[in-house]
């Protein structure tokens, strides 16, 4: 009994911990304690939630933060891991700031997971992204602030999207919960949010921001980042639009389309990160699907994903940490020095590309016999030539080029234990669920029958990974990495920017200077006669009256001044802070 | 591990002949295997995954190498360069 009645909402946690590691920033110490406790708590916290809890009203709506079902489960047991392997990782992180903002942005992960109408989640939607910009510009280096400036416009202009969707759903049926919507039903709000959602799920051609924004994200930020935005998307999308014919095939398109990019990138962060498109699709093609089986593979899909491109991300950014670099061409011979980042990676490399025995196998195979057993061969086919792909990027063509090939002659070290912690953590669970699928399965959201070792699909698997092999063993002189990188979509709002501003430069100024010229040749010397009127008024009439309250707005403009400092990243600061005072007010009172 | 490493870097060329040796015992054990449910035709073709990872590896490193090399590929400091060309 306990348990049901002693519990907060996971993501409470992570923003009362938020709140804490301020005060703390003198005691290094207390602030490390409170960065593992709160995942810890959060992750333990999840076994004794009740089925609905957080109701509450406000303004006429009804507000869920609290609705929690097998699916919510399996997606809030992953977070929940994933930011205790995460918070390992960033522990000899020195800005407070970056704390603070990857625990606000897995609050706003949680929240979303757990929210019951739309409105709840918009509002954690929307802590998700600003929270998680802070992690990208906390580089500091100046691509990375233009990167996260693009971020949030993006994520801004999705947000609206969804804002839209949510109004005119409101407006259509008064109802708000958040549930399943079913293909006949659906209306142009569905629509609406779903491309919302969509664009959070980075599905091409809205996917941009994505290999865009992490590569240029801190080496702790990018380990966050590539689990939640992308997964939590997942979610949401699972929720309430299994069964969309789109999706199935634009999953599908995506799978290609991210191993694609991979293939030909030069950037080792770059390809990971094109790369969750690609494992995306895979999630999204099995909700399209919209069977027990996909969705179940779909959710198992989503659980060892984060587990292992987290790995990978924190292997690379292990190499980054240590040797400032990403990029393969700069990279190479690095086994000598760091063996155990590649033993880690190589593990993640695996786990990705489906080898027997590891987390990969056993729910990537789920989606693609979910779409074999729906009879879409078409489908079927794409998803398996993606993990084709797959291997032969990021399991053969990353590791080779960064640990072997040319040696570079790199100067660089292992990384410290924290770091080689996480990972070992990280590569343990991709072995486990690899040897012990039973522990995932039980999670899924529908009853599971399915069974990942035959030796049908062991021989499949072992023909595509022996076979991917000779490929790039034929075409490896030809896969060597240039220091280039490749256009894509976000090539029409960057240079769609640009011909804005030479607008904003050129024609506009040149008409406004025309105006202002005509200004003064014409309307200046009225102006200045109707002005030497109302003068002679307002010295005789005004001013003696009102003289005081003239010097008091003057001075309150002044304090004002001194508050505005002209710097985006405090006023979103400000704002999330006051959103986030605002919401404990309403959930605990 | 370094060692071992490095160990199996210097004898490449039994490695070769391992990792074809496997390729080989794919295709013996594709031979071997029971066929329960097939989900379409290729399912039912000895070999079939091998030959369509082949090909498909091959087909997809020819084209995105090629698309990149004749389109897409642009320096690394593609958009910098506008934007300061744009300041200047």
């Amino acid at each position: 009994m306990l348990s049901s009645t002693i519990f907060l909402h996971p993501a409470s946690y992570f923003i009362i911990g938020a709140f804490l590691l301020p005060l703390f920033s003198r005691v290094k110490i207390a602030q490390k304690v409170i960065i593992l406790i709160v995942p810890l708590l959060a992750f333990w916290q999840i076994h004794a939630l009740p089925e609905s809890f957080g109701v509450c009203h406000l303004m006429g709506f009804e507000l869920t933060f609290g609705r929690v079902d097998k699916l919510t489960y399996v997606f809030l047991h992953v977070f929940t891991l994933m930011a205790l392997i995460g918070a390992v990782y960033c522990l000899h992180v020195k800005e407070t700031g970056h704390h603070i903002a990857a625990f606000l942005y897995v609050a706003g992960s949680l929240g979303t997971t757990l929210a019951g109408d739309y409105l709840t989640i918009f509002i954690f939607w929307e802590l998700m992204a600003f929270a998680s910009v802070f992690l990208i510009w906390y580089r500091k280096k100046k691509r990375s602030i233009e990167a996260g400036y693009r971020y949030l416009l993006v994520h801004t202009a999705g947000g609206l999207i969804l804002l839209a969707g949510i109004f005119l759903r409101y407006q259509n049926c008064h109802d708000l919960t958040f549930d399943r919507i079913l293909v006949e039903g659906a209306t142009t709000a569905d629509y609406l949010i779903m491309v919302g959602f969509m664009l959070n799920a980075a599905v091409p051609p809205i996917h941009a921001w994505l290999p865009d924004a992490y590569p240029e994200a801190t080496v702790c930020g990018a380990v966050f980042m590539c689990a939640f935005t992308t997964k939590t998307a997942v979610y949401v999308l699972a929720r309430a639009f299994p069964g969309f014919e789109m999706l199935a095939i634009m999953g599908a398109i995506m799978t290609l389309y991210g191993v694609g990019y991979a293939v030909i990138e030069n950037d080792a962060r770059r390809i990971l990160a094109y790369h969750i498109v690609s494992q995306v699709g895979y999630m999204v093609c099995g909700i399209g699907i919209g069977t027990a089986l996909a969705i179940n593979g779909a959710c198992a899909h989503a659980y060892a994903h984060i587990l292992y491109k987290a790995l990978l991300f924190m292997g690379v950014g292990a190499v980054l940490e240590m040797t400032g670099k990403s990029k393969l061409n700069e990279l190479g011979g690095l086994y000598k020095r760091m063996p155990v980042a590649l033993f880690f990676t190589v593990i993640g490399g695996i786990a990705i590309s489906g080898f027997p025995l590891t987390s990969g196998f056993i729910s990537k195979s789920m989606i693609i016999a979910g779409a074999g057993a729906d009879h879409r061969v078409i489908l079927m086919l794409m998803l398996s030539l993606a993990a084709v792909g797959t291997f032969l990027s990021v399991g053969i063509k990353l590791p080779y080029f960064i640990w072997f090939g040319k040696d570079s002659g790199v100067k660089a070290k292992e990384a410290p234990w924290n770091m080689n912690l996480a990972m070992a953590g990280a590569a343990f669970m991709c072995i486990f669920l690899g040897i012990y699928p039973e522990y995932l399965y039980r999670m899924l959201p529908f009853a599971c029958d399915y069974h990942p070792y035959t030796a049908y699909h062991v021989s499949e698997t072992l023909q595509i990974l022996g076979f991917t092999g000779l490929g790039f063993y034929l075409m490896v002189k030809y896969l060597h990495p240039d220091p280039k990188s490749n256009l894509d979509v976000d090539w029409f709002y960057r240079k769609g920017s640009l011909a804005f501003m030479w607008c904003a430069c050129k024609p506009i100024s040149i008409a406004n200077d025309w105006i202002g010229e005509v200004y003064r040749t014409v309307g200046l010397r009225f102006t200045m006669l109707v002005a030497k009127a109302l003068s002679w008024f307002d010295w005789e009439g005004i001013d003696w009256a009102v003289d005081g309250s003239a010097k008091g707005v003057v001075k309150g403009g002044d304090q004002v001044r001194a508050l505005q400092t002209g710097k985006i990243q405090q006023y979103i600061g400000g704002a999330v802070a006051a959103l986030m005072i605002v919401l404990l007010v309403i959930v605990f009172l | 591990m370094a060692k071992v490493l490095g160990y199996l870097r210097a004898h490449a060329k039994v490695l070769k002949w391992v990792f074809f040796a496997y390729l080989i015992g794919t295709l013996v054990f594709d031979f071997l295997v029971e066929r329960h449910h097939p989900h379409f035709w290729g399912d039912s073709i000895i070999g079939f995954w091998a030959l369509f990872t082949l090909f498909g590896c091959l087909g997809m490193i020819v084209f995105c190498k090629g698309l990149s090399h004749v389109w897409l590929a642009q320096r690394e400091d593609f958009y910098d360069r506008e934007d300061s060309d744009n300041v200047e």
